[in-house]
């Protein structure tokens, strides 16, 4: 039959594309490392991270007192008499200073335990995000959803360990070395950009050389699940009429590019984190555990994919109105956010890289009042607004809370946490009605609304609602003391620094801007070249026999096999 | 021989199936069937868009009968399931050519 013969065009075309990119950046990267031979050693065993120098008090402040080297600043002489003191306490009791090797030890170990341990649970959100999309689609389709969520965590992964990790972390300790995991000295080098400037980093390609070492692989573990996430995103948009070669490209195109290009602005040390040295902008741009590193990366890109797919055929009727595609597994759809949020307690307190920031309650009890005033406040505006709270509104509320609260969930108060998420579910519930009614643009899960707009929203409420109350020192900026007071952190609007507010709002934009025009100049290419979308029989009847050869549920199975 | 097929109320299984027991009728197969007569359906919303859901569940009960059992039958299916509203449902009467016991190749009224 003709059906089979047309699988196999996309398989070799999906093939060879892989090939071409893997050559290409073997070809590009593959010397770049080598370039640079009198770089730190990589530590792969763990035998040489964390000693005396990774030992803190509460405050922070170091056992190891650094030696002062500007002696024109004005506490010089009392930052060189404690030098002098520690180095003479240190020569009278070298006990103390070998025990304060076994400290830091210790220190570094108990982060690397939590930031391994919050990767996990974020990992575990692809499960619940799997259940939450496929339970909001048809049953024809279900099949089709749980293998776009599983191929997505396969492929991304991929291509984020040939050369998104590189390219995101790559120079990570030029600007934002990680000394809660023990800094990974060896990622230190832009490919495009230095100094405060730096577009695209250089090092850990195929995560060998600089990138194999134990600090370097937890931040791998806990990056590349928040990859993954914005990964997932997508699915949530161009689901239930997208063919399976055109979403692996998808994948390879997040992991590899647009996801990590613009975490490398903001979490590798990148041109948009030191915004706070380079122009005075507050602290540079601050998005805490990803409302638009990750988010707003994902639900952009998401809209560019619909935009360029269309909407599902018979969503929208002849008059344009659009129609009902009612989620054929409510069950799934409450049980996958319950465990969004269960994971969400890895997301968002790990992003401190360390137990040891204790800050983590503070973030873990903000990130669930946003939550719960974002689903309350979906469920009582449906309520309001059509007489019976939509189930699946109740969902997206709460994601939508969690997606806005991401970014400042470290910097704010509790009270500022439930106005957040008040917003958040009054945005997502706009949101939804806005893209389905007006724009006509077909999401069939809402990731457009919850990720894009809620992700901007979250970076922006950072810029308003940050009480400085952590994050002194942040990127840099103003670590003896910022606005007039020592310890003083990341601050917003509401709390006297409008510059803060600025970066915040022209770099959510701008992600905005990046994750839609990249993905949509890219992809508007592909789609000329050969279309992205099934066939319209194979959409009439659902891709999971087209697309699979197989149904997602017992009583639909097409063979009986009861010998 | 006859084919009864009663269209009832899902919750009213219970209810036929005991009188048609108690009358002596000794097996019935139930499908579960969706339709609408003059019950209706009624309109829904999801996430903001209106959608009717015309077809109302339904279950349908399938007894085969010798002719002389047939309204005995049907008197004991509507006291089982009237309820005196809208949707009780329908029972519909066809003749039957042949029916055949699998088991030991039995034919007729013997096989019922």
């Amino acid at each position: 039959m003709t059906e089979q013969v047309v699988g196999r065009p996309e398989r070799h075309f999906v093939s060879v594309v892989t090939l071409l990119i893997a050559l290409f950046i073997v070809g590009i990267c593959g010397p770049a490392q080598t370039c640079f031979a009198q770089s730190p050693k990589p530590d792969p065993a763990g035998i040489a991270t964390g000693d005396r120098t990774s030992v803190t008090d509460a405050a922070g402040n170091p056992f190891v007192v650094p030696e002062p080297t500007d002696k024109t600043a004005p506490d010089y002489a009392a930052a060189k008499k404690s030098y002098d003191d520690y180095q003479a306490q240190a020569a009278k009791e070298p006990l103390a200073t070998k025990l304060a090797d076994g400290v830091g030890h210790l220190r570094i170990g108990t982060n690397f335990a939590w930031t391994l341990n919050t990767g996990y649970l974020v990992l575990f959100m692809q499960a619940g995000f799997a259940l939450l999309t496929c339970g909001l689609v048809r049953k024809k389709n279900a099949a089709h959803l749980m293998m776009l969520n599983f191929a997505a965590y396969v492929f991304a992964f991929l291509a984020y360990y040939a050369v998104g990790y590189g390219f995101q972390f790559g120079a990570m300790a030029i600007n934002s070395a990680p000394a809660n995991i023990g800094g990974t000295p060896t990622l230190n080098h832009f490919l495009i950009g230095s100094g405060s400037w730096g577009w695209l980093g250089g090092k850990g390609f195929f995560l060998s050389g600089p990138a194999y070492d134990a600090g370097s692989n937890v931040l791998t573990l806990f990056e590349v699940v928040f990859m993954e996430t914005a990964g997932y995103i997508i699915v949530g948009a161009i689901c239930e009429r997208i063919t399976f070669w055109a979403f692996l490209l998808c994948e390879l195109f997040i992991g590899a590019f647009l996801y990590p290009v613009f975490g490398c602005w903001v979490w590798g040390g990148g041109w948009m984190s030191q915004l706070g040295s380079s122009w005075h902008l507050g602290h540079g741009y601050v998005d805490f555990a990803g409302s638009t590193v990750v988010h707003a990366v994902g639900g952009f890109c998401a809209m560019a994919l619909a935009v360029i797919l269309g909407p599902r055929l018979g969503k929208y009727g002849k008059d344009g109105k659009p129609r009902a595609f009612p989620a054929h597994n409510i069950v799934y759809v409450v049980t996958g956010t319950f465990i969004l949020l269960f994971g969400w307690m890895g997301f968002n307190p790990g992003s401190t890289l360390g137990a040891t920031d204790l800050r983590i309650s503070v973030v873990a009890v903000n990130t669930n009042l946003s939550a719960v005033a974002g689903s309350a406040v979906a469920m009582l505006l449906w309520y309001a607004l059509f007489g019976k709270p939509d189930i699946t509104m109740a969902c997206n509320g709460m994601l939508a809370g969690l997606v806005a609260i991401t970014a400042p969930c470290a910097f704010v108060s509790p009270t500022s946490a439930i106005i957040i998420g008040v917003l958040a579910g009054a945005l997502v519930c706009g949101g939804v009605l806005f893209f389905e009614r007006v724009v006509k643009i077909d999401d069939p899960c809402g990731a457009i609304s919850v990720h894009g707009l809620c992700g901007w929203l979250g970076a922006v409420s950072l810029g308003i609602f940050a009480d400085g109350t952590y994050g002194s020192g942040w990127n840099g900026v103003g670590a003896a003391s910022y606005l007039g007071h020592a310890g003083q952190g990341v601050t917003g609007l509401l709390h006297g620094d409008i510059r803060q507010f600025w970066v915040q709002l022209g770099g959510a934009t701008l992600c905005a801007v990046w994750a839609f025009g990249a993905t949509f100049l890219v992809f508007f290419v592909v789609n000329k070249i050969k279309p992205m979308r099934v066939t319209a029989e194979a959409e009439q009847q659902g891709l999971d026999v087209p697309e699979f050869g197989m149904v997602a549920y017992p009583e639909d199975a097409l063979v009986t096999v009861d010998y | 021989m006859k084919r009864i097929d009663a269209i009832i109320r899902p919750n009213c299984l219970d209810a036929v199936k005991d009188s048609l027991v108690s009358i002596g009728v000794e097996g019935m197969t139930v499908a579960e069937v969706r339709g609408f007569g003059r019950q209706k359906g009624h309109t829904e919303v999801y996430r903001g868009t209106e959608y009717s859901v015309d077809f109302v569940p339904k279950l349908m009960v399938t007894i085969l009968a010798a002719d002389a059992r047939v309204a005995s039958i049907l008197e004991a299916i509507a006291k089982g399931a009237r309820t005196g509203k809208m949707g009780d449902g329908k029972i519909v009467v066809t003749s039957v050519d042949e029916v055949v016991r699998i088991r030991n190749g039995e034919h007729g009224d013997a096989a019922i």
